[in-house]
């Protein structure tokens, strides 16, 4: 079936996304990385190369390489510009010519061709769509693709029209700020109103939207055209250059190779700066004089980096008022902040937001791809893939049985989606123990006292065996209804139990919620409630095997050790019937120390045929490995 | 076995034979409703498992492809520090360079840039060569024969058939070079 996609249409860069499972997941270019620069550009060996391969080349080849085409998209000399500047000055900024084609349309020359904008445009949606085809393994056929707010009709159509020229049934053209909070899902929630601050590389978006059931109106944009995140790039290498000339009298702005240098270890300082605190830029050899060699070697501290940019930051906040006082509103009135843009991940940049809008900034999905994802969504809205997709629901609190000592053995955990199944093999607690009960739980809690009982019910006919030999494999499988049935099947016998309950009724979602709440509430206490009850087992255990070794080899343990194993033993069990973990512990600690000595004792006299007795050689009661234990009942 | 054979010839009830006609009309339009329900179904759980399908492709394309890039990201935080060691070298003062010590330090890093090699990194040509984007980054023009690399800024790599890093190269302009 062919596939919906969402596009990005950005005036440096687009990305491109697809609904997976109902999940957005942005698809990788064929050069790799997650977006598509958008260039276009005919080489002078006269190939045509989009994406990267067109940035790549463009500072060689300015006078055919087209870039920044979003900003003549739908647009006529002469006309009266909004927020962009006019064609005429915008124009004459572009390294490759611009020209006036029928009806004061703007045509672009490459190649010694002129081209209309929806035609370049065009160029980058047919890259994009080969790529992404490539890597679904499937044919795109549709696609919803998003503008800024502030384009007219013209400005729309024209994109479209890109659309169409690259062989795309555009279902929809929808603004960027909208496609923002379609992936944050905010229009599942009630009437709110949203801001949306977008500040990429090149260019700062501040929108303000009305959220109903399921209309978004635009109530007012505002921005800088020429304000992102190169700028701040530009202020570190300013300031490296400014530190080197003083310590060094050098003037690294004059050497090519040095500024190259410097231009990417400044956006690599940025970037961790974001994350840590204090950064090292280390550019060894980085030129040279009469006198020798030269190195630079700075430190950059977040402070330092946030004192350089601090006026770039302050710069989005006046248009953040603009659009505040156009809508008619002021900060508390706004629900949301979503933040957009790859520099919205600077930690002052948030800060700032945080401060001027007075709340946490939406920030969960990632900022670069935010605006393609939620195209990708409308697009699974409008292809009925979305409403289709079958509904999966998830356990909202884990399941599972008690297990000996009163805990709780998580079998399904909360939040798994269903349907599903899940088997597990336990054992028993006692020698020829007949019977185990299986109490089925529902709850976040350690102690299967504190979770709630679903239901209960017995396998019996178990044949006499020591504890943990039996195999009784427990089965939970919850179907699509949530409707959850148990089974225990003794491995030995072939006997089999089982019970149906139906896990959603009489819980509601405040009940849900009030569960997981105590869970969280009362998790230190839990926690040492299970490690008792696991000190608990453990002594019971220990106390078990001791007394069946001294059992199975009484003729080889002197006397003596026979004598001091019993002693402990007894110490363990009385320590059982008490409350004090810590002396249950000490007991159970001892007796292991004394169990060493046994296994050493046996070893002793019967070497293991053909090896050395292993060093300090340790005798272990169990039989495999039992993963659980049911209480005796 | 007479018990059966004398059930099989009961004759079957009246009613059943001949069902009224709006009971016939509420039998179709239900038959037609769990038709199309079906259908539906069947569509959807045709999408929901070519979904898982296309899905574990490509958790194996990504698994892979990360595998790959893993090993290019780390060659390449590795790369500026050979680029820092060839700069130095290219920077002996003349007096150390027959030095037993600095011969050693070099044979350090060629050892490195045959490990390096081994894993499938290769070096691209530039200079003097025509310029490809593929496989260079233009970061300015100068005087020189047009189209033809004049000088290479930052070694490029390609890490088997993969560019991890461009060359980044100055480009002739096609005008006169100038003696400077």
């Amino acid at each position: 079936m062919a596939r919906a996609v969402g596009i990005d249409l950005g005036t440096t860069k687009s990305v491109i996304a697809v609904l997976e499972g109902g999940e957005p997941k942005v698809i990788p270019s064929s050069e790799g990385g997650p977006s598509t620069p958008s260039y276009t550009a005919v080489t002078k060996t006269g190939e045509r190369v989009v994406g990267l391969l067109a940035k790549r080349q463009a500072i060689v080849n300015p006078e055919n390489t087209i870039y920044s085409i979003k900003r003549f998209m739908g647009r006529k000399w002469g006309e009266p510009a909004g927020r962009e500047l006019p064609v005429e000055e915008d124009a004459r900024r572009k390294t490759y010519k611009v020209t006036r084609g029928p009806n004061n349309e703007v045509r672009v020359l490459m190649g010694g061709k002129e081209y209309s904008p929806p035609e370049i445009s065009a160029m980058i949606l047919q890259k994009m769509k080969t790529d992404a085809e490539a890597y679904l393994g499937e044919k795109i056929t549709d696609a919803v693709i998003t503008v800024p707010a502030y384009f007219n009709d013209a400005q729309r159509q024209a994109t479209k029209d890109a659309g169409t020229i690259a062989g795309l049934n555009v279902i929809r053209i929808i603004n960027e700020p909208t496609s923002s909070s379609l992936a944050y899902g905010l229009e599942k929630k009630k009437e709110q109103t949203v801001a949306v601050y977008d500040l990429g590389g090149g260019t700062f978006d501040i929108s303000i939207l009305e959220l109903g059931e399921g209309t978004f109106q635009v109530k007012s944009t505002a921005g800088d055209t020429h304000l992102g995140g190169d700028d701040f790039d530009q202020r570190i290498i300013d300031w490296l250059c400014g530190e080197f000339k003083r310590d060094q009298g050098i003037d690294l702005k004059q050497d090519k190779m040095a500024l190259q240098r410097l231009k990417e270890a400044s956006e690599k300082a940025k970037i961790e700066l974001s994350t840590v605190q204090e950064t090292e830029i280390n550019l060894p050899f980085v030129t040279a004089d009469a006198s020798g060699p030269k190195h630079l070697n700075v430190k950059l501290t977040r402070a330092k980096l946030e004192q350089l940019i601090m006026d770039l930051v302050e710069k989005t906040l006046e248009p953040c008022r603009q659009a505040l006082s156009d809508a008619g509103l002021t900060p508390a009135q706004v629900n949301e902040i979503i933040l957009v843009g790859s520099q919205t991940r600077m930690p002052l940049v948030i800060d700032k937001v945080r401060k001027f809008w007075g709340k946490e900034p939406n920030r969960s999905v990632n900022p670069e791809e935010v605006v393609a994802m939620g195209a990708a969504i409308q697009a699974g809205v409008l292809k009925g893939e979305v409403k289709d997709v079958l509904l999966l629901d998830v356990t909202p609190l884990t399941l599972g049985i008690e297990t000996l000592g009163g805990v709780a053995t998580p079998l399904i955990a909360r939040n798994t989606t269903i349907p599903t199944s899940k088997s597990q093999i336990f054992s028993t607690a006692a020698d020829n123990q007949p019977s185990v009960e299986i109490h089925v739980l529902q709850g976040e809690r350690p102690m299967a006292a504190d979770n709630r009982t679903l239901g209960r019910f017995i396998l019996d006919g178990i044949l006499p065996a020591p504890r943990g030999i039996p195999q009784i494999e427990v089965t939970f499988d919850i179907d699509a209804n949530g409707i959850l049935s148990v089974k225990a099947h003794d491995k030995g016998t072939g006997r089999e139990q089982k019970i149906t309950i139906t896990v959603s009724s009489g819980l509601s979602k405040e009940e849900v919620a009030k569960m997981q709440r105590e869970a969280e509430m009362h998790a230190a206490e839990d926690a040492q409630r299970r490690e008792e009850a696991e000190a608990r087992n453990q002594a019971d255990t220990l106390a078990y095997n001791a007394e069946r070794t001294l059992r199975e080899h009484k003729d080889k343990i002197p006397a003596d050790l026979n004598k001091e194993v019993e002693s402990k033993v007894a110490a363990v069990r009385s320590a059982l019937q008490g409350k004090d973990v810590n002396a249950l512990k000490r007991a159970t600690q001892e007796l292991n120390e004394t169990l060493q000595k046994v296994g050493a004792a046996i070893y002793r006299q019967q070497p293991p045929p053909g090896g050395q007795p292993p060093p300090g050689g340790g005798k272990e009661g169990g039989e495999g490995t039992v993963e659980g234990e049911f209480r005796e009942v | 076995m007479t018990e059966k054979d004398s059930q099989e010839r009961q004759p079957v009830p009246a009613e059943l034979e001949t069902p009224k006609p709006e009971e016939i009309e509420s039998l179709k339009q239900t038959l037609a409703e769990e038709k199309a329900k079906a259908e539906r179904y069947l569509a959807n759980w045709q999408r929901a498992q070519a979904d898982y399908i296309n899905f574990k492709r490509y958790c194996q394309q990504e698994k892979e492809e990360n595998q790959r890039l893993a090993n290019a990201s780390l060659i390449l935080s590795i790369l500026t520090t050979l680029d820092d060691a060839e700069r130095a070298f290219a920077m002996i003062p003349p007096e150390l360079e027959a030095a037993p010590w600095v011969k050693g330090i070099k044979m350090v890093f060629d050892k490195l840039q045959s490990a390096l090699e081994a894993q499938g990194l290769t070096r691209i040509k530039a200079e003097g060569e025509p310029f490809d984007p593929h496989f260079h980054e233009g970061i300015a023009r100068m005087a020189g024969k047009e189209g033809i690399i004049i000088k290479e800024i930052e070694k490029g790599y390609q890490l088997n058939d993969r560019v991890i890093r461009p060359a980044k190269v100055i480009v002739g302009s096609g005008e006169e070079e100038k003696e400077d």
